[in-house]
């Protein structure tokens, strides 16, 4: 009992040690990314090596941990060099103070500047991104030939199509979801957060209740109110749409390779407009970051500069990551298919959702009242005072 | 024989003591390099204790208490000092580094002033110590650097060596050229490199250029202030966060103590207190209820089993057990799909039976409901197993007596199993209470707290616990993660748990009776 003991000291003191060696060290690149970014890194990480002659090292993380576990590792000195996230990080990592900019020079030509406005932060980049994501309309086209341009022929379709006796719907979308119920806030002109001067976000000046906002959501209201669109989550839409019980629905790319496997006629278009105009969806964009505990920035700079933003390595990421690029000349021939152009298109009317910190604040309290609003408990004027009032008191408390 | 194998007992003792030894020293070389000395102090007492522990003869019975004590101390204490410490720190989000992390950032952030230039370069390196030369140019200008000093020179120099005579320079001094591969591996040290030039720095850019850069912040430790040369404004340390006079905060903030801030928050925060009735009494109608729904249907299923007269006994115990055997997070989830109101299978039979459908996740009183329920299924199986061990134990005489004294069933339950079995179970069940008053999961996975309450003033809804709830405010509020305030609200709730539990003890006499039948 006792050597058993001992042994199970030294393998507590081993693994101290063994935190302690793979430190991210002078001269060598330590890369943290999810599994789908892993393959592509793997090449690129061959190449570099035989050209720089420097060792590159790619930990795999699952996506979410790749945020959390820099703030615990990367003060320490036990960080990566480079990561690949969201840009909707940015907020928390800057603040914590645990990435550094980056410098595109000629190089930034070469991307969409949505992506770019996306990760910059005052006047610094601090990302190249390389994906861009943003929902849109995904029909199917045994039950709508042609995806609705406006609202009116959209709610005619809708009305057609839906027959909850035979459990047929013409449009579902998750619920509660202010992430996919957004753009319905957003064509009228209803927004998170408003603008300062300098172009950075007021944290004080939330729009989620002004005018456009209420008329938008009243639209997609009446369709619940009437019975014609279920009140659903995300994994109960997707599995209706997969059976063919559903005209459209409105979400993100990442949903067609499920409908692909399902063998559906699918189509990916824009939103319809609403009181004639666009409808702005979220937009989010993945991108490689740089550690501010890094000791090889010139490197990793580099390395991002000369390795991954060129074409192959982004069709690549495309490839594995199904979301179109924000490479110019990669998203050129990603455009081809016609599901890309269509998420490209939804995501150039969008606008990047916001990364400030508070944006931690809005999601409940937004949540809840689309919750309430939908399944017809409040009207929608007093359910959106409501939360903006709860989002301006938990804003105020954090400050 | 014996002797031998002491002999032997002692030389693994000594070698397995000498590895740890050797590690312990290899680790002490690398928190002194990284100068860690807490930990290096830490680390060196603990061998010595180890090493005295396992070798003198006096220290003897100390060796069987150590392993204990060490991971009681690693794995409780611990965590529980630490988690106190974090209640009276403002730790989270924009809040993770330490002051001196911050300053140092801060003071390492550099602009391109306009009349900024590029120069390129080449690097050359004394052979074998870490020294390096640069050759600038812009233009047709070259300036020299050695040892953080940099002059004007031309390339007539004489200290510039071109062996072969092919344009390029071979050597300067002793410092020699590096060429590309080299200087790549010399790269992380280059990058560190600051030359004064004039009142501003050169510093390399990319990997083909060096560029002036000018300094924007300089700290002054006496006032412990940050200066702003470049906009002129002075920021002080205030609450974690270098703030001008204006209110204007500096990012990245830093790590510190605000004393009672976070206690006085919760206290006078209406966030917090304005629902806080209502989730506290929520939390304990929750506890109480799954407890006694629990421990009802497991004492039930427990007693039927308990019937020798019962066919298929083993396979009825094994049925009963899969609840308890399936993870609560799959099969909370699975609830969850079960009971959707559009397309769930329970109101999908509802409403085949003409029954309508109920607003499971939708409603408030539903919600409950549905959680008792789900709760029940996850924990009878527990209550089953202990009342079955429990049942076990009762004397078969007892219900003897009964019988021939004309007790009815009830009876005999009523005022034998149940009282016998309380005096065992009683402190499990309080432990049980204690689990529920905190049962995170299954609050969250299967409605994350909801549904909304209408006009609520927070987020807080109808199936919220107090754990829940505060995890709301802690991580999903505000500007994010805030560990001290999440801290402070898990003393707190701790508290109020113990207060309990000494209570139910109190009032119970639980532990007493236990006591007095083992």
């Amino acid at each position: 009992m006792k050597k058993f003991f001992v042994s199970i000291l030294v393998l507590t003191l081993l693994f101290s040690f063994t935190a302690l060696v793979s430190a991210s060290e002078e001269g060598k690149l330590l890369i943290w990314a999810d599994e789908n970014r892993i393959q592509v890194l793997n090449s690129v990480k061959a190449q570099f090596e035989s050209e720089y002659g420097i060792p590159v090292e790619i930990q795999e993380k699952a996506f979410g941990d790749i945020r959390d576990n820099m703030a615990v590792e990367a003060p320490s000195g036990e960080g990566p060099d480079i990561i690949v996230g969201a840009h909707d990080w940015l907020g928390a990592l800057v603040s914590n103070g645990l990435i550094s900019p980056i410098e595109l020079g000629d190089k930034a030509d070469d991307f969409y500047p949505v992506a770019l406005e996306a990760f910059s932060w005052g006047e610094d980049l601090y990302a190249l991104p390389y994906a861009i994501e943003a929902v849109g309309l995904i029909y199917n086209k045994d039950l709508v030939p042609d995806p609705p341009k406006n609202f009116n022929t959209f709610q005619i379709i809708v009305e057609n199509i839906t027959d909850e006796e035979n459990d047929m719907y013409g449009f579902i979308m998750p619920q509660p979801d202010p992430y996919h119920t957004f753009p319905f806030i957003s064509a009228a002109g209803g927004y998170v957060f408003g603008t300062n001067e300098d172009g950075t976000l007021n944290p004080n000046d939330v729009g989620l209740n002004n005018e456009g906002a209420i008329t938008g959501l009243q639209r997609l209201d009446e369709l619940y109110e009437e019975g014609y669109v279920p009140f659903v989550d995300y994994q109960t839409m997707t599995s209706l749409f997969t059976n063919g019980q559903v005209g459209m629905m409105l979400t993100g790319p990442w949903a067609l390779p499920a409908l692909e496997e399902a063998g559906i006629n699918y189509g990916f278009a824009q939103l319809p407009f609403i009181e004639g105009q666009p409808p702005k969806p979220f937009v989010g964009v993945q991108g490689f970051m740089v550690s501010a505990f890094s000791k090889n920035k010139i490197l990793a700079q580099a390395f991002l500069n000369e390795f991954i933003a060129n074409k192959e390595t982004m069709m690549g990421l495309y490839e594995t990551g199904s979301r179109p690029p924000v490479y110019i000349p990669a998203a050129e021939e990603a455009a081809e298919n016609p599901d890309i152009a269509g998420v490209l298109e939804s995501a150039a009317d969008g606008i990047p959702m916001p990364s400030i910190p508070e944006m931690a604040s809005v999601w409940e309290s937004w949540s809840d009242s689309l919750e309430l609003i939908l399944t017809q408990k409040q009207d929608v004027k007093p359910a959106m005072d409501n939360a903006v009032e709860q989002i301006n008191k938990a804003i105020q408390a954090s400050q | 024989m014996s002797f031998w194998r002491n002999n032997l007992l002692h030389l693994v003792k000594i070698f397995i003591l000498s590895i740890l030894d050797a590690l312990a020293v290899w680790s002490a070389t690398i928190l002194f390099t990284e100068h860690k000395y807490i930990f290096l102090t830490i680390l060196v007492l603990v061998t010595v204790v180890i090493n005295y522990i396992y070798l003198s003869e006096k220290a003897y019975p100390l060796r069987y208490i150590l392993p204990g004590t060490f991971f009681m101390i690693l794995l409780v204490v611990y965590p529980i000092f630490y988690t106190v410490y974090v209640s009276f720190t403002n730790y989270g989000t924009g809040n993770i580094l330490s002051k001196n992390q911050v300053i140092d950032q801060i003071e390492n952030r550099y602009y391109l002033p306009d009349d900024s230039r590029d120069f390129s370069y080449e690097a050359f390196k004394l052979p074998d110590e870490s020294k390096y030369a640069i050759l600038l140019q812009d233009d047709n200008n070259y300036f020299l650097v050695v040892d953080q000093t940099i002059e004007e020179i031309t390339l007539q120099d004489s200290r510039l060596i071109d062996l072969d005579n092919d344009g390029n320079i071979d050597k300067i001094d002793n410092y020699e050229h590096l060429p590309r591969a080299d200087l790549l591996k010399n790269l992380s040290t280059l990058q560190n490199i600051e030359i004064p030039f004039n009142d501003n720095i050169i510093k390399m850019r990319s990997l083909s250029a060096f560029s002036i850069y000018r300094q924007q912040y300089k700290y002054f430790e006496s006032e412990d202030r940050i200066f702003d040369i470049k906009n002129n404004i002075s920021y002080y340390a205030q609450k974690g966060s270098y703030t001008s006079p204006d209110g204007e905060k500096l990012l990245p903030g830093f790590r510190t103590s605000i004393g009672w801030e976070n206690y006085v928050r919760l206290l006078t925060d209406d966030r917090v207190s304005g629902p806080f009735l209502r989730v506290f009494i929520w939390t304990f109608e929750w506890a109480i209820l799954s407890v006694l729904t629990t421990f009802a249907l497991g004492l039930f299923m427990a007693i039927l089993l308990n019937d020798n007269t019962l066919r298929f006994r083993k396979f009825y115990r094994v049925i009963l057990i899969l609840p308890y055997a399936l993870p609560a997070f799959i099969s909370v989830l699975i609830w969850r799909g079960l009971l959707n109101t559009e397309v769930g299978v329970v109101n999908q039979i509802l409403q085949s039976l003409s029954l309508g459908s109920i607003p499971w996740l939708q409603s408030t009183f539903w919600s409950r409901f549905a959680l008792i329920i789900i709760n029940l299924w996850l924990g009878f199986p527990y209550m089953m197993l202990i009342s079955l061990g429990a049942l076990q134990s009762i004397s078969p005489d007892l219900y003897e007596a009964a019988a021939i004294d004309g007790a009815t069933g009830w009876q005999r339950f009523k005022h034998i199993t149940l009282p016998l079995i309380l005096v065992s179970l009683g402190p499990l069940l309080i432990s049980s209470f204690a689990f529920n008053f905190n049962n995170f999961n299954v609050i969250y996975l299967f409605n994350e707290g909801g549904p909304p309450i209408v006009g609520a003033q927070t987020p807080a809804g109808g199936t919220d616990i107090l754990i829940s709830y505060t995890y709301r405010l802690s991580f999903e509020s505000g500007r994010g993660s805030d560990f001290g305030l999440a801290s402070s609200v898990s003393i707190i709730i701790f508290m109020i748990t113990a207060v309990i539990t000494w209570f139910n003890f109190k009032y119970t006499g639980a532990l007493e009776e236990v006591k007095e039948n083992v």
